[in-house]
């Protein structure tokens, strides 16, 4: 068992007096595809929020590649190596496919302003190894042939996919995808399974990933960890938790036996 | 796009994909580098050289109000790097460009002329004693314009959108009334007099393609794709490991220092500068023109810039009096405002993001549109 990449401890947020995450335990260990489910308003998003920086947890620890990340920007978070996608896709629309991709290397970029006006050569060696690569993005999510088209001109599950390529080239650890296959047909999601275990396997990203189309979870993940109202209520293998008397409960409501639907 | 579905008609129609003046794919620009810097330094040439026919030929009117053209293309082209490449709606450059023009003009002013004109209160020491040339004062001052920007960035980034304007808005009328009341550094609403008339068009010229030459390369390198993020979704941005506070002041102080400078040369073509020239009419001015051009286009603010500068000059002859069909109609001053304020609401009807909208021009898109180069379809 490796060391976890990402750990959470007591992790609490309230919003006036609602707790969107109550108390959240988590530990992934490296290279993990895990998944993170739960019905509608259970502070799913609300963990990838806190992860990332965007909002800052009321109490509670959070380590990452065994550093607190609690109050530290979001760009710096993602520059230690954590990437996300947003639910409600939020690519730069006017910008093309392939500048969108070459705007996640910029935190990576050494060069200076000054260096990257005068064009100095150190500046022109990285623009055309970030071009390369984005390049390679590209190729790897099956976006080379919209490159110069504007995102926000793009179908709904190719935008998906653009967030995950976006996302790759930040260079990330841990990457967090929070509904990847919403709105993609049936075809589409296969090709999005295929992808999240090339990450994994080829690039050696961990992956956590929020998804309500419960058989691509149950397929994909190897780890899952189940939230209703802010709590974790179960956790374990997916066919564990399926069978988790808690989380059919959370599902369906109390007196209902029918298991989560798979 | 569903963000602006009024995009049919004008230039932005045809340019876009599928348009008329659209041709199609563009070479990637890594390939035609060299191609286009040969060509940006031949038109330089050959602007060098209109400019230095027009100072031998044309008359002393024409010259100035093509200096005037270049200094506010510069403010524009500056100004457009915040409020359309980064998407920061701001409205202080008018404070900017009185404290270039103020820094620039105390640093040259004779100190004999400085004792005249301080009749109501001397000038500080030592700012009384001394005064040195032109150039080294420019750059003094547009450092000094970028560190008050650079201050000022702290508490103004902390807010956004429309309480970003308000807050701009506020530091820009500040500036003015500190100009009005410092008299012993500023000569109060009496203003300064007497500077040296230096300006002429190669400073003016040689500045904007200086601002232009910093601006579009900024633009055009990972830095410009971070602020364009910025503008398009800053969260996102952020969550992509772009610091977007410090990119923002990037912006914020890289165009301060231009509107700082293009101010300088502003007090020293028209000579005499007070307080009542930096109001917030010319940070309005500024506006029009950015948005008039195409909002987060370079192109755009310099068309822009020069449209409404030649276009204001134009339009006096409306004010003249005239016989129309048989009728002997008499001037009516402040006739071409209307006129003026008429085109402006025609092009923002028509052309709603501007003339340009978010297009820039590049050798590729020319060479292309003329079927020549890699870019055509040989």
């Amino acid at each position: 068992m490796s060391q976890p990449i990402l750990q959470a401890r007591g992790l609490t947020v309230r919003f006036g007096g609602l707790t969107a995450v109550d108390r959240v335990e988590l530990d992934l260990p490296e290279g993990q595809l895990a998944g993170l489910i739960g019905p509608n308003g259970a502070g799913k998003t609300t963990c990838f929020n806190l992860f990332t920086g965007r909002i800052k947890p009321n109490e509670g620890k959070l380590t990452f590649a065994g550093q607190p990340i609690v109050g530290l920007r979001p760009s710096r978070i993602n520059q230690l190596g954590m990437a996300r996608t947003f639910q409600n896709i939020r690519l730069f629309g006017e910008l093309s496919v392939l500048d969108n991709v070459l705007v996640g290397f910029h935190g990576g970029l050494k060069s200076n302003f000054l260096s990257a006006i005068l064009r100095l050569p150190g500046y022109v060696a990285e623009e055309r190894g970030m071009q390369r690569r984005a390049g390679e993005i590209l190729e790897l999510t099956g976006l080379t042939r919209l490159r110069d088209e504007p995102a926000g001109s793009l179908a709904y599950g190719q935008q998906r996919l653009l967030e995950i390529a976006r996302a790759l080239a930040t260079d990330p650890k841990l990457i967090l995808l929070d509904e990847p296959a919403a709105g993609m047909n049936p075809q589409e999601t296969t090709g999005l399974a295929a992808l999240v275990r090339r990450l994994r396997d080829e690039l050696g990203v961990t992956v956590l990933l929020i998804e309500h189309d419960m058989r691509f979870v149950m397929k994909l993940c190897e780890q899952i960890t189940v939230l209703d109202h802010g709590k974790v209520i179960a956790r374990g293998a997916p066919h564990q938790v399926q069978r988790d008397p808690a989380v059919i409960q959370a599902y369906l409501g109390a007196g209902e036996g029918e298991g989560v639907a798979s | 796009m569903p963000r602006n579905p009024h995009e049919k008609f004008g230039l932005t129609a045809l340019l876009k994909p599928g348009g008329l003046l659209s041709p199609g794919a563009l070479p990637p620009a890594h390939q035609t580098r060299r191609r286009d810097t040969m060509l940006t330094i031949g038109a330089c040439l050959l602007a060098a050289l209109g400019l230095w026919l027009l100072e031998g030929h044309a008359s002393g009117y024409v010259v100035h109000l093509t200096c005037v053209g270049a200094i506010f293309a510069t403010l524009a082209v500056s100004y457009n790097l915040i409020n359309g490449v980064t998407g920061q709606f701001s409205l202080e450059p008018n404070a900017f460009v009185a404290c270039g023009a103020y820094v620039t003009a105390l640093l040259t002013l004779s100190p004999a002329e400085k004792e005249a004109s301080f009749i109501l209160e001397p000038l500080i020491w030592p700012l009384s004693a001394f005064s040195i040339p032109l150039l080294p004062a420019l750059v003094i001052a547009g450092l000094l314009t970028a560190l008050m920007a650079f201050l000022m960035g702290f508490p103004v980034f902390r807010v956004r959108g429309d309480y970003l304007a308000i807050v701009t808005l506020g530091f820009g009328e500040v500036i003015r009334v500190v100009a009005n009341n410092a008299q012993s550094v500023t000569n109060g609403p009496l203003g300064l007099k007497g500077i040296p008339h230096i300006t002429n068009l190669w400073w003016s010229w040689g500045l904007l393609a200086v601002c232009l030459f910093f601006i579009v390369r900024l633009v055009h390198s990972s830095y410009g794709r971070a602020l364009m993020a910025i503008r398009e979704d800053e969260t996102a941005a952020e969550a992509m490991g772009i610091n977007a506070f410090w990119h923002k002041m990037l912006a914020f102080t890289l165009s301060a220092f231009f509107e700082g400078v293009a101010g300088g040369l502003l007090a020293h073509l028209i000579t005499t500068i007070s307080p009542s020239l930096f109001t917030f009419f010319l940070t309005f001015n500024l506006l029009i023109i950015i948005v008039v051009g195409g909002l987060g286009s370079t192109t755009g603010a310099v068309l822009g810039a020069f449209l409404f500068t030649y276009g204001g000059e134009w339009l006096r002859v409306v004010e003249e009096p005239m016989q129309l069909m048989g009728l002997d109609i008499p001037g009516i001053p402040g006739m071409r405002m209307v006129i003026f304020s008429l085109i402006l609401v025609g092009v923002m009807i028509f052309l709603r993001r501007g003339i340009l909208g978010r297009h820039d021009f590049s050798w590729r898109w020319l060479l292309a549109s003329l079927g020549l180069g890699r870019g055509s379809k040989a």
